[in-house]
């Protein structure tokens, strides 16, 4: 396991993802704490596809994918899992860190009680941020040893990302588009119905880890 | 047994045909593949590594065939150093090798014996808590023919493996390969006419995907005897004659006058001695040779 963190989290990698975050907490202004969550989905979601998008093709354009070629495929894919968990990890930590820099930075207003309801909001975006970096983390991985090109993959996936995270995205999708989450109603707390949006990223999510050991074998 | 190649073609999706209906046996021991840049070496070596699917033809390996269901077994006993290769910069030595050799599914305790082993014949001990990215050119390759050889594979193909080494790390190589090859099968790719003279007995010479020859080293040099030729010139003017008429092999100063070994098949019209002909001389006489 160490020696996928030390492949998969470099320092530059971790450098400009924190700097993502604190420039993204200090620029966006948020008034309630609410928002948080929805000004953070987007931009961690876009983080994530690059983030990832060089997993596979790492291998690849160091050539290193042809002696691998010759290990089993069971010992390269769980490589390659344990390679997008510990990446999924830390972008995890990166926008809980983030969720808690807008506070440091911009002190929203609240009006609840901080250590109940705050908590709880804070939970369910944990809940929604899992699925989101999971979901766009595989994908950009998936396009781009499909493509064999990690710009292929990350093009891929922002063309997805601006279809869904858009005005376009929510009106034809509804509670089932990608960033429901992101759409959901702020007047009303109780209403749940974007998790539907999350089951879609979930589904998508197993048929793309269920796809990659193919994709592997015939690209990487 | 060994590796059997039947009619071999390889064409790319641009329609650049890399191997040509190539016919070749490699038997156990180190077996030299010798030929010029773009003469279809590294391809021939991606086929056999089940990198590359070729496009038409056959080729076994201890009696397997090369096919999608076969694939796995043949992997298990292949061990690959490409040409090229850039191992995990961010890791030591010691961490890539242990990486790699889980990987290809070594046990723990057996890999760390091994990579102690392979590190103190190629002189890398000292070097083993170095990152990747602070080896020199000659040192990542000694690491990346650790990897090919910690499975301890039946098969090793190696496309140069002494590119970027100095002499006397060459010669360890070479050694090591030597020392590896009993019982097993090393394809040996490379340029340098040296690294197979000292290894090898059998080779063959690859040129434009196709093989001009095949067999015993002692056989390519009975092909080139009295075909090598030393002759002097007296000046620049001549000696550049000589070269837009011959294939020269050598050419250096001996005192005023201009030496120069060249390749014909017939005696030159000039004043000249026939020499033995040294392996390099012998490539270039088969890769002179019209079609």
């Amino acid at each position: 396991m160490i020696y996928e963190l030390k492949i998969s989290l470099t320092i530059y990698k971790i450098f400009y993802a924190v700097f993502f975050v604190v420039i993204l907490s200090l620029v966006r202004g948020v008034t309630y704490s609410e928002e948080i969550g929805i000004v953070l989905e987007g931009p961690m979601a876009i983080l994530a596809i690059s983030f990832c998008a060089d997993t596979c093709t790492q291998e690849m354009v160091s050539r290193r994918s042809e002696i691998q070629r010759l290990y089993p495929m069971k010992k390269r894919l769980y490589s390659v899992y344990k390679r997008l968990v510990i990446q999924t990890l830390f972008l995890l930590f990166v926008a809980a860190a983030g969720y808690g820099l807008f506070f440091l930075f911009q002190d929203p207003g609240t009006g609840r009680n901080f250590f109940e309801d705050e908590w709880q909001l804070f939970l369910i975006f944990f809940a929604a941020i899992v699925v989101t970096l999971g979901f766009w983390g595989l994908l950009s991985n998936l396009f781009s040893c499909l493509f064999q090109n990690m710009w292929a993959g990350i093009g891929v996936c922002l063309m997805l990302w601006l279809m869904t995270n858009s005005s376009f995205g929510n009106r034809y999708f509804g509670a089932w588009n990608l960033f429901s989450y992101t759409f959901r109603s702020l007047e009303n707390n109780s209403d749940f119905s974007w998790i539907c949006g999350k089951i879609v990223c979930i589904c998508i999510g197993i048929m793309a880890a269920a796809a990659l050991p193919k994709i592997i074998e015939k690209r990487g | 047994m060994g590796i059997k190649i039947e009619d071999l073609t390889v064409t790319f999706r641009n329609q650049i045909t890399a191997i040509h209906h190539a016919d070749l046996e490699i038997p156990k021991g180190i077996f030299g593949l010798l030929g010029e840049n773009g003469a279809g070496k590294t391809t021939l070596m991606r086929v056999l590594t089940t990198v590359l699917s070729p496009t038409s033809g056959t080729v076994t390996l201890d009696g397997i065939r090369y096919s999608q269901k076969n694939f796995e077994k043949i992997q298990k006993k292949i061990g690959y150093l490409p040409q090229e290769i850039d191992l995990y910069p961010g890791l030591s030595v010691q961490e890539c090798l242990e990486y790699m050799g889980d990987l290809s599914g070594i046990p723990r305790q057996t890999c760390r014996k091994r990579i102690r082993y392979y590190l103190e014949k190629t002189n890398l001990t000292e070097n083993r808590k170095k990152k990747m990215k602070q080896l020199s050119g000659g040192m990542k390759r000694r690491v990346g023919l650790i990897q090919a050889l910690l499975s301890e594979p039946e098969f090793l193909i190696v496309d140069e493996p002494t590119t970027g080494l100095d002499p006397e790390e060459r010669i360890r190589i070479r050694n090591l390969l030597v020392d590896f090859s009993e019982g097993r099968t090393v394809l040996f790719s490379t340029h340098v006419v040296e690294d197979l003279a000292a290894t090898c007995s059998q080779l063959a010479v690859m040129k434009k995907g196709k093989f001009l020859y095949s067999g015993s080293m002692k056989g390519l040099l009975e092909q080139a005897k009295d075909h090598v030729w030393i002759c002097k010139a007296k000046n620049e003017i001549m000696a550049r004659e000589l070269e837009k008429k011959y294939p020269v092999s050598s050419k250096q100063y001996a005192g005023e006058e201009l030496q120069l070994k060249f390749i014909s098949d017939v005696p030159p019209q000039m004043k000249c001695t026939a020499c033995e002909p040294t392996l390099e001389d012998a490539y270039i006489y088969i890769a002179n040779q019209k079609p």
